[in-house]
Formats: structure tokens, C-alpha cells, sequence
């Protein structure tokens, strides 16, 4: 709140926007999109790989974008973002982790085999 | 339209055509229409003939000054809570009467005087507004009012969104309001048990009124935590460092990262069942892959942190009053700030234990139980702190501190209570049960009790006059008769087996229990009116109680009472710099305690403005328009929300500098006056208690004034 950096354009993080940068990590994610698509169409991969290999492609393109489109590092003027968002990482594996154990062993648990 | 619906629909109104059906013959509802009626009146009358409407607006619907958006988001906490305790009122009376196939009904009702149906309604609007409308907003108030202050701050990181904040709270628990008199409200309990809530069991728009209001509120709550946080991390004033930091504001910081990240999940599972009932989905239906239990999971996920979310402040509020009345430095900072940090990690591990019976695997409920049972080490740390704190101190009992102590007693109950709802096996048992309700208030009312206490202890901070402590005794001590006598009997209920949610008591042998809670709603009702008389008596007399010294307590340690009382709007004359924990207790120890600065300088503030007050408003016809599917209401408000934001955004006129001669020309006046040689009943342009709390010239709205 400070009169000196009241011009958007002058923030650090505003200076740090790359047109470049933006493109490829457009493309990356395209890229991924499309392997992602061909995978599942092809029906190249078992179940099991394919939900591992989408798993993995998905997270390298996410860690890309962190670092292409949101320049997460730990300069200065980023830092806080970047440990705000490896602090909230830990939550996401987690909620979703014991999501699928407790839903998978309530399906084991009440569901009629097979179905 | 997209679903199916039952009744009316067309596109000019919606489903409006529904409230034809609707009986406005109904006592209650006409009572409760009147009464606001009555009091919207009043006020509104009271405004216009005292001639406060420019006052009003320029002093409070406009302002982006962090005291004063604290003040109202307390105010709005405090009417939300009475709306909650009247929903209150009508549950314990409806179960004393309606006991036995012998009991009369009346006004359409089979037994008592509320049909299930109604009587549905009641509870699920009075767990939401509880929950969401008062407890958040008051604790929301709290730290929006103190922590700026106690950092050192002259406002919030960012003062606009914080208005934001506070008016989309303010049209969220409108639309809640309309809702008990414009259709109906959700009848499937506050968690909005699944597939009750799907459209084909929920046809009318109740559940809509529930969806939208906590989507709205929630958008408040989120982007105040994001203002909060962004406060606590950047505008710290020099020398507040993490290790000085007031454990208020750690609380803060630990309650808030938790309301940024849990958030977000509440809005998705509201956002996927909104998509089940407008746009025919099946995430959470009973059938074609839909999975009901996914509801239950992802409201839990944000469930039980937010519990945590209301409880953390809960416990700096008492980190600041038992020091203050022990006249110790606080027990085990660390440890606490840790311990906050701990409950806060944990809060994310632990949420199955709101489905234990789900059915989930003994591996899985194992695993939960345990990590419930873990909070429980924190949350000792800390209790013993404040034991510790208290162990060879200078007690003394002054209302704040007789809360502090009720709040701890509260504590160790609840948590006692919890830790058996912890074990799966007897989870079992008692699961839904009023044992559970007994629990979770047992907890809330810690919380009300550390927020009663944190009222009375920075009252004078906030208005410059103490709050009387006689009828602050009475008030306390007939809460607290309200408090045994309703929860001790519900659970001794709990064991015996009487589940949540009964508009029929099938045994007659629960109502001799029933009458006693009964009986602690009426020591309740009886407290309510010793706190309006402790208010209205404290105003009455506030020339006698007024407080001019910065520290109305003498022995309080942190920096909010190192400016004046109450402090201008632009808090402090100076920045201040810090120099240790305990800055306001350390400076009194070396003589400091002078609050003239040798020199000043300009202050930069932000301006008043409207766009927050305007935005909330196209939000709260929007969010009817949504819940009514009146189409091109909604798009039309949404439109005008964006170019609202917009017209904003390109706004560059939205602060102003305060010159240092003119700070020095109102420094001296505060000091005048609170040295008494400008006598009290002058208006004050600067600070001067209830009349005109923070009042000031120099809020200038924008298009009053261009400097
Ligand atoms: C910190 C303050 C706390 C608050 C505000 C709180 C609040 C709540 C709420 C709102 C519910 C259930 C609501 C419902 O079903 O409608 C609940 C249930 C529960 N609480 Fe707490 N709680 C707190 C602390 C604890 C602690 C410390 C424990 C255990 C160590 C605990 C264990 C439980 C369990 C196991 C249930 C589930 C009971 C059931 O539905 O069968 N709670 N609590
Ligand atoms: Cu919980």
C-alpha cells in the first residue's frame, strides 16, 4: 500500500510474465492432453499402467505450469507462493489419498462381488 | 428448463409462482415477520430522525477501516445469533411438549405446535447460521478488529477486499433471512445429509436458499482469510518479528490457513449437488453412479477443519486474557504457537469420524481414531500453558478472566467427550445420538465463552469505556445455569439412547430431562437480557466507566493497548517499532510508556468506498434469482457484478495521505481530551467512545473529497 509500486505494471511479480514462457507451457499442456487422449483411445496400456502413466503425464505437465505460468521458485517476490503451495500439496495427497482407501474398502465391504 | 421440476415455472418469475401455495397464515411465521418488521422500523426511523443517514454512510456502509468492518461483522454475528437461539427456542419447546402418543398437537401440528416439516427447517437453520452466520462472523469480527492493531498495522493488506468480505458475509445471512419468509429453507439438517438433498426428495427451493447462502458466505470467509494472512505476512510493523508476534495473531494466522484451504472444498461439494439439482447430474444421487457417501466425505473434509477453524481464535483469545489477569507473561510461547500450528495439521487428518458407521474398513476407522486422538496432545500443550500461566499469578477475576475460566472447564469436557466419540466402538453406540449435539455444543460454548470474554476484555479498547461488571457477573453466571441445565441432561439423553433431530419424543420417560433443558433455555433467555442490560446500563453510565489510559486493564501486554483508547482511525500516530514479545508489557517496564511521538509523518490511508456495499447487493439478488431459476435476473446481476469489479479495477484514486501537521493537530487533540481539558460532551472528530466511535473527517469517500 505504498504509492511507489501503485503501477501494476511496475510489480515484481507482473515483471515476471514471459509470453514465451506462457506458450510453451500452452503447448506442454496440449502435448499431454493429446498423448493423455491417444492412450486412452488406442488401448495400448492395461488398466492399471494406464491410470498410472495419465497419473504421472499429469503431474509433470502440473509441475511445468508451476513453473512456466506461475513461476513458482524462490526468489524474493515468490517465495511465499511457493511455500504456500507445497504446504497445501501434502493436503491434496492426503485428502484424496484416504478418500480412495476408505471408498475402496467400503465398496470391498458392502458391494455385491463383481458388480 | 434443465430438470425437472415440480410446480409453476415460467421464465419472467421463475419458480415464485411456488409462494402461492405457501400459507401465510402460519403464527410463528407472522410473528417473526412482525418483529422484523418492528425492528427494521425502529432502526430505520431512529436513523432518519436523528438525521444519521449520511453519518451511516460515510461512517459505516462505506468505510474500508478494518475497526470499524470488525465491528459489524461482530454486530452481524451477534443478530444471526439471535435468529439461531429463537430456531433454538422453538426445537427444546416443541420436544417438551410433543413427549408420548398422548401429547396434544396444535397450529397443524400432530404433537407440539411444530409439523415435521417445519420443525426440519428449524434445526438445519440453526445449525448453519450458528455455525456459519454468527460464530464465524464474531470470530472473523474479532481478528479483523485486533490483529491489524496488535501488529502494528494502520489497516488491512487489503482494505477494499476486506469490506468485500464483510458485506458478502452480510448478503449471505440476508438471503437466509428472506428465506423464512420467501419460500422455504433446507429441511435436511445443516449438513445437508445426501440424496435427502437431491431434487426428487428436496423439490422445493429450501435446499437452493441453503446451496447459495453458504456459497456466498463462504466466498466472504475465503477472501478475508486471504486478506488476513496476506496482513499477517507483510504489514507487520518493524521489529515484529515471528518470534513477537502476539499469539492472537498466530491463532489467526493458523485459523485462516485452515479456512483458505479448506474452503474451496465445502464450495466444490455445493458447487456438484447445485449441478445434481439444476442441471440434472448424478455425483451424489442414490443411483446411476452416483455416490452419496462422497457428499458426506468431501462436507467433512471442509467439516472438520472448519470446527477448528472456530476454535483456534477461541484459544488466543484466552492466550491474551489470562495473562492480562494473571499479570504473567504467557506460559510456553513457543510451545503454543506450535500447538496452534499442530491443530491446525491435524484438523486435515481426521474427518471420518463423522461416518465411522459408514462402514469403511477397521484398518481405515483405526487409522482416524488415532489421528483424532492426537489433537488431543496439542490441545493439552496448551491447556497446561494456561495453567501454568495461572500458577503462582496475581489473579484476579474480572468478568473477561470469569469467561476465560468457564471457556477452559468447557474445554476439557468437550474435549473428554470428543475423545470417546473418538473410539469407533463406541461411535457406534452414540453416533447421531444427542450425545454427539451434546458434544459439539460443548465445544461451540467454549468458543462463545472465550468470545464473550474477548468482548469485555477489548470493549474498552474499541469504545473507550469499561462494560459494567455487575450485570456482566449476572450474565455470566446465568449463561452458565443455562449451560448446565441444558447440556448436562442432553447427555445423560445421549446414553439413553435418543437420537439427533426428533419433532416426537416416543419415550415418556426422557421428559423430565427434556423439562430441565427446557428450563436451561429459559436461564438462556434470562442471560440474553442481563447482556442487553449489562449493554444498555454500561452506555448509561459510560462518562463514569470511561477508560483514557491506552491499557484499560493496567497489566495487558501486547501492542493494541500501546495506542489511544479508543485508537483513531488511522491507529497509531507513528509506526511503532517492536522490541520484544510482550512489547506493551516490556515498554511499561522501562518507562515508555509515553504516546506522543518526537516527530510525525504523513500517514497513508485508503479511501472509503462503495463498490463492496454495491457488489454484495447484485450478489444477494443474484443468488435469489438463483435460487427462485429466474434466469435472466441471475445473468443480468452476474453481468453487474463483473463490470462492478471491472469499473473498480480501473479506479486509481483510492487512497489519500494524511499531512504530518494535521496527525500532530488531532495527536494533541486526543491528548486534550483524554487529559480532560476538552470537555466530553464536544463532538469529536477523532476517536470519542460510543458516540462516534472512530468518528472522523478524514474518511473521505471518494467523490467528497480529492486530496
Ligand atoms: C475443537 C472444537 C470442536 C468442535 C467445534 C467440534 C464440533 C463438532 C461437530 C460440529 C460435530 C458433529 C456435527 C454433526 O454431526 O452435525 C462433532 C462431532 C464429533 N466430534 Fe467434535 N468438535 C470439537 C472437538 C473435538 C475433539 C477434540 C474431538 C476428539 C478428540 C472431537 C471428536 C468428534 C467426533 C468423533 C465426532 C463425531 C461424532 C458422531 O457424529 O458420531 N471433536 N464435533
Ligand atoms: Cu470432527
Amino acid at each position: 500500500m505504498s504509492h511507489a509500486n501503485s503501477n501494476p505494471i511496475d510489480h515484481p511479480e507482473v515483471q515476471l510474465a514471459s509470453p514465451g514462457a506462457y506458450l510453451v507451457a500452452y503447448a506442454a499442456a496440449l502435448g499431454a492432453m493429446f498423448l493423455e487422449l491417444w492412450l486412452v483411445v488406442a488401448h495400448v496400456l492395461s488398466p492399471i499402467s494406464l491410470t498410472t502413466a495419465i497419473t504421472v503425464i499429469a503431474l509433470l505437465v502440473i509441475t511445468v505450469q508451476m513453473y512456466l505460468l506461475f513461476k513458482l521458485d524462490l526468489s524474493k517476490t515468490q517465495i511465499w507462493f511457493t511455500v504456500s503451495f507445497i504446504m497445501t500439496a501434502p493436503l491434496i495427497f492426503m485428502s484424496i489419498g484416504l478418500t480412495i482407501w476408505m471408498f475402496i474398502t467400503l465398496m470391498q465391504r458392502t458391494m455385491l462381488p463383481g458388480m | 428448463m434443465l430438470v425437472d421440476l415440480q410446480g409453476p415455472w415460467n421464465p419472467i418469475f421463475g419458480r415464485l409462482g411456488l409462494l402461492l401455495e405457501v400459507h401465510y397464515n402460519n403464527p410463528i411465521i407472522f410473528f417473526a415477520f412482525m418483529m422484523v418488521v418492528i425492528g427494521g422500523t425502529a432502526a430505520l426511523s431512529w436513523v432518519t430522525f436523528t438525521g444519521r443517514w449520511g453519518w451511516l454512510w460515510r461512517e459505516w456502509l462505506t468505510t474500508v477501516d478494518h475497526k470499524k468492518l470488525g465491528i459489524m461483522y461482530i454486530l452481524v454475528g451477534l443478530v444471526m445469533m439471535l435468529r439461531g437461539f429463537v430456531d433454538a427456542l422453538m426445537m427444546r419447546t416443541q420436544q417438551a411438549m410433543a413427549v408420548g402418543p398422548d401429547s396434544p398437537g396444535v397450529l397443524g401440528a400432530a404433537h407440539g405446535y411444530l409439523p415435521p416439516y417445519h420443525f426440519d427447517q428449524v434445526f438445519t437453520a440453526h445449525g448453519m447460521i450458528m455455525i456459519l452466520l454468527a460464530a464465524t462472523p464474531i470470530l472473523v469480527g474479532f481478528m479483523n478488529l485486533i490483529m491489524p492493531i496488535q501488529i502494528g498495522a494502520r489497516d488491512m493488506a487489503y482494505p477494499y477486499l476486506n469490506a468485500l468480505g464483510l458485506w458478502l458475509t452480510v448478503a449471505a445471512a440476508s438471503l437466509v433471512m428472506i428465506a423464512l419468509f420467501v419460500g422455504d429453507f433446507s429441511h435436511a439438517g445443516w449438513v445437508g445429509l445426501t440424496p435427502l438433498t437431491e431434487l426428487p426428495y428436496s423439490p422445493g427451493v429450501g435446499v437452493d436458499y441453503y446451496l447459495w447462502s453458504i456459497q456466498i458466505g463462504s466466498i466472504g470467509t475465503t477472501i478475508g482469510a486471504v486478506n488476513l494472512i496476506a496482513t499477517i505476512i507483510k504489514m507487520r510493523a518493524p521489529g515484529m518479528t515471528w518470534g513477537r508476534l502476539p499469539i492472537f495473531t498466530w491463532t489467526t494466522l493458523a485459523s485462516n490457513i485452515i479456512a483458505l484451504t479448506s474452503f474451496p472444498v465445502l464450495g466444490v461439494a455445493l458447487a456438484l449437488l447445485t449441478l445434481d439439482r439444476y442441471i440434472g447430474t448424478h455425483f451424489f444421487t442414490a443411483d446411476l453412479g452416483g455416490n452419496l457417501m462422497m457428499y458426506t466425505n468431501l462436507f467433512w473434509i471442509w467439516g472438520h477443519p472448519e470446527v477448528y477453524f472456530v476454535v483456534i481464535p477461541a484459544f488466543g483469545f484466552l492466550s491474551e486474557i489470562i495473562p492480562t489477569f494473571s499479570e504473567k507473561p504467557l506460559f510456553g510461547y513457543v510451545t503454543m504457537v506450535l500447538a496452534s500450528m499442530a491443530i491446525a495439521g491435524v484438523s486435515w487428518t481426521v474427518w471420518l469420524h463423522h461416518f465411522f458407521t459408514m462402514g469403511a474398513s477397521p484398518g481405515v476407522n483405526s487409522y482416524f481414531s488415532i489421528a483424532t486422538m492426537l489433537v488431543g496432545i496439542p490441545t493439552g500443550v496448551k491447556v497446561f500453558n494456561w495453567a501454568f500461566t495461572m500458577w503462582r499469578g496475581k489473579l484476579r477475576f474480572p468478568t473477561p478472566m470469569l469467561w476465560a475460566i468457564g471457556s477452559l472447564f468447557l474445554l476439557i469436557t468437550g474435549g473428554m467427550t470428543g475423545m470417546m466419540l473418538a473410539v469407533p466402538a463406541i461411535n457406534y453406540l452414540v453416533h447421531n445420538s444427542v450425545f454427539v449435539i451434546a458434544h459439539f455444543h460443548n465445544m461451540f460454548l467454549l468458543i462463545v465463552y472465550a468470545a464473550f470474554g474477548a468482548t469485555v476484555y477489548w470493549w474498552p479498547k474499541v469504545f473507550g469505556f469499561k462494560l459494567d461488571e455487575y450485570w456482566g457477573k449476572v450474565f455470566f453466571w446465568l449463561f452458565t445455569a443455562g449451560t448446565l441445565f441444558v447440556f448436562v441432561p442432553m447427555y445423560t439423553l445421549g446414553f439413553m439412547g435418543m437420537t439427533r433431530r426428533l419433532d416426537y419424543i416416543p419415550h415418556t420417560s426422557w421428559e423430565p430431562l427434556l423439562l430441565l433443558e427446557v428450563i436451561g433455555t429459559g436461564f438462556y433467555l434470562l442471560s440474553i437480557l442481563a447482556f442487553v442490560i449489562q449493554l444498555g446500563v454500561s452506555i448509561y453510565n459510560r462518562e463514569k466507566n470511561r477508560v483514557v489510559a491506552s491499557d484499560a486493564w493496567g497489566t495487558s501486554r501486547s501492542v493494541e493497548w500501546m495506542t489511544h483508547t479508543p485508537p483513531p482511525f488511522y491507529n497509531f500516530a507513528v509506526t511503532p517499532v517492536i522490541h520484544a514479545r510482550d512489547e506493551w508489557a516490556w515498554r511499561r517496564e522501562h518507562g515508555l510508556t509515553n504516546l506522543m511521538p518526537e516527530k510525525f509523518l504523513d500517514i497513508h490511508m485508503p479511501k472509503n468506498t462503495a463498490v463492496p456495499l454495491i457488489i454484495s447487493f447484485f450478489t444477494l439478488v443474484c443468488g435469489f434469482a438463483l435460487v427462485w431459476r429466474i434466469w435472466w435476473l441471475a445473468a443480468a446481476t452476474f453481468a453487474a457484478i463483473i463490470i462492478a469489479m471491472i469499473i473498480r479495477s480501473f479506479d486509481k484514486d483510492t487512497d489519500y495521505i494524511i499531512p504530518a501537521a494535521e496527525v500532530e493537530r488531532m495527536e494533541k487533540e486526543i491528548v486534550a481530551r483524554a487529559e480532560g481539558r476538552i470537555p466530553a460532551g464536544e463532538p469529536a472528530p477523532v476517536g470519542g467512545g460510543a458516540g462516534g466511535a472512530y468518528a472522523s473527517k478524514r474518511t473521505p469517500t471518494q467523490r467528497r473529497d480529492n486530496d
